[in-house]
């Protein structure tokens, strides 16, 4: 998937350009290499749609000790969506060391901190890029309306896709083994979806679970986005730890991708 | 794949359970356990493309003094052996959560897991012999993973569907699957939904050898 190159007719344009530019620039093309692949695009299109409309709308008519399932269950899965498709940074970048494309990169006239930081935004937007049809498809659906909710739950929503891509980039740099790496992050994009309040609410979750779901970042973002649409409040809590959670995870991604960058493959 | 199998099992379907009632948790916990046999089954398709894309091992296999239906056949029986084994503590955690982890039934518990993988492992075969491409093969394998999830009655009964996708909910071999386990629970008998399932498992598992016939000739 992460077999793009940055076309560069002059090594001076890219050396002369500001740091915007080139976090940019960097951030352009992640979001090229997902779209790419569309595959990708349409088995999880498929998915959210199979989820929302069969699975979502069949179990809302069992679900009686908590009404209104459905639109719950809407909003969770977008955000849901978010977190998976974040997660997705951390297998480009694992592969680009393994196929030696690194390499490659790190020899373009753009300095480490403005890679790291496109790379983490670039795997952000295309995940926000990804998800906004789904999300319109749930505003129109629940008739959420207000622009200011709109505009707070997509701030929330790319505030949880930031943090994501930085805990993957940490993963992806942190762990050598291609089959460890393959477990380890499909397991934390499990456990980080799941034990949250995205799919079901916190107060029927068993008690094992219910005492890791809030301080999971998903959680953090469902209910800030929720209350956002619901226009009854702003979740300062959920956004208090969305912010903390992006920059720990953001800052710890940078940190060990830099770490990894400057050593090479053997540091 | 366990850990997986515990999450779905322990989280979700625990979850769902309170939100609907406790007797739901037990109705839809094999649900768990033959998602985990499907993606376990799913495997020896992804195997079969790496060895012809990226490890060039296809040739080699190919030269090897076994006859290629042979091959075929052992391909699918081996692609059965590694679900049943991937679900073998998920298949124990079910037959606990039923009542008949020391019961003689258990084996039946086993043979539900291993014909109900047999389709999966043919399917994943066919799409292997024509994904030309990793995307592909992982597009296929999505769409017919959501299809044996959620147009099953995994989650929920058949008549809740609407009439028009009711047929397509009554072939899904998830759906014998479910009932298998479920007469299980209710100490009934197996032997309509194992013999009802083994239609589609041995007709793709057909498709599977034949597929990957057709793609060792190439």
């Amino acid at each position: 998937m992460s077999s793009s190159t940055i076309q560069v007719t002059d090594s001076s344009d890219l050396s002369g350009q500001s740091t915007s530019r080139l976090v940019l620039q960097m951030a352009r093309r992640d979001i090229a290499t997902l779209f790419r692949t569309p595959w990708i695009i349409i088995s999880r299109s498929l998915a959210f749609i199979i989820q929302l409309f069969v699975f979502a709308y069949l179990i809302s008519g069992l679900v009686v000790k908590f009404p209104g399932f459905f639109p719950y269950y809407a909003v969770g899965s977008v955000v849901s969506v978010v977190a998976s498709i974040s997660f997705i940074i951390g297998y480009d970048i694992f592969e680009e060391a393994e196929e030696g494309l690194l390499d490659y990169l790190l020899t373009l006239p753009i300095p480490r901190r403005e890679f790291i930081i496109g790379r983490a935004l670039g795997g952000a937007v295309r995940a926000m890029i990804y998800t906004i049809p789904m999300f319109a498809i749930v505003a129109v659906l629940e008739n959420f309306s207000n622009p200011l909710s709109i505009i707070a739950a997509i701030l929330d929503l790319f505030l949880l896709a930031f943090g994501v891509t930085g805990l993957s980039i940490t993963v992806a740099v942190s762990v050598r083994s291609a089959n460890r790496f393959d477990v380890v992050l499909a397991l934390l994009e499990l456990a980080v979806s799941r034990a949250s309040t995205a799919l079901y609410p916190l107060a029927f979750m068993p008690s094992y679970v219910a005492a890791l779901a809030p301080f999971s970042p998903v959680t953090f973002a469902a209910d800030s986005t929720r209350a956002a649409l619901s226009g009854s409040s702003l979740d300062i809590l959920g956004l208090a730890g969305l912010l903390a959670f992006v920059a720990i995870f953001l800052g710890l991604g940078a940190t060990f991708y830099f770490r990894r960058l400057e050593g090479g493959v053997y540091a | 794949m366990f850990a997986n199998f515990c999450i779905d099992l322990f989280v979700t379907a625990a979850t769902f359970g309170n939100l609907i009632g406790t007797s739901y948790f037990l109705r839809i916990a094999p649900g768990s356990n033959l998602i985990t046999a499907m993606v376990a089954a799913f495997q020896s398709g992804r195997d079969i493309w790496r060895e012809k894309y990226i490890k060039d091992l296809a040739s080699y296999l190919l030269t090897l003094p076994i006859p290629r239906k042979v091959f075929a056949l052992s391909r699918i029986t081996g692609g059965v052996a590694r679900s049943v084994i991937a679900t073998f503590p998920g298949t124990l955690v079910i037959s606990y959560l039923y009542g008949i982890l020391f019961s003689p039934r258990l084996v039946e518990a086993f043979v539900i897991v291993a014909v109900f993988s047999l389709g999966i492992v043919g399917l994943s075969i066919a799409v292997s012999a024509f994904a030309s491409t990793i995307e592909v093969f992982a597009t296929v394998r999505s769409a017919i993973q959501l299809y044996l999830s959620f147009l099953s009655t995994v989650f929920y009964d058949v008549s809740l569907f609407p009439v028009i996708v009711q047929p397509i909910v009554q072939t899904n071999p998830m759906t014998w699957a479910m009932q298998a386990f479920r007469a299980l629970q209710s100490q009934g008998s197996t032997l309509y939904p194992i013999s009802v399932l083994v239609g589609p498992s041995l007709a793709f598992a057909l498709i599977g050898a034949v597929c990957y016939l057709w793609y060792t000739r190439l």
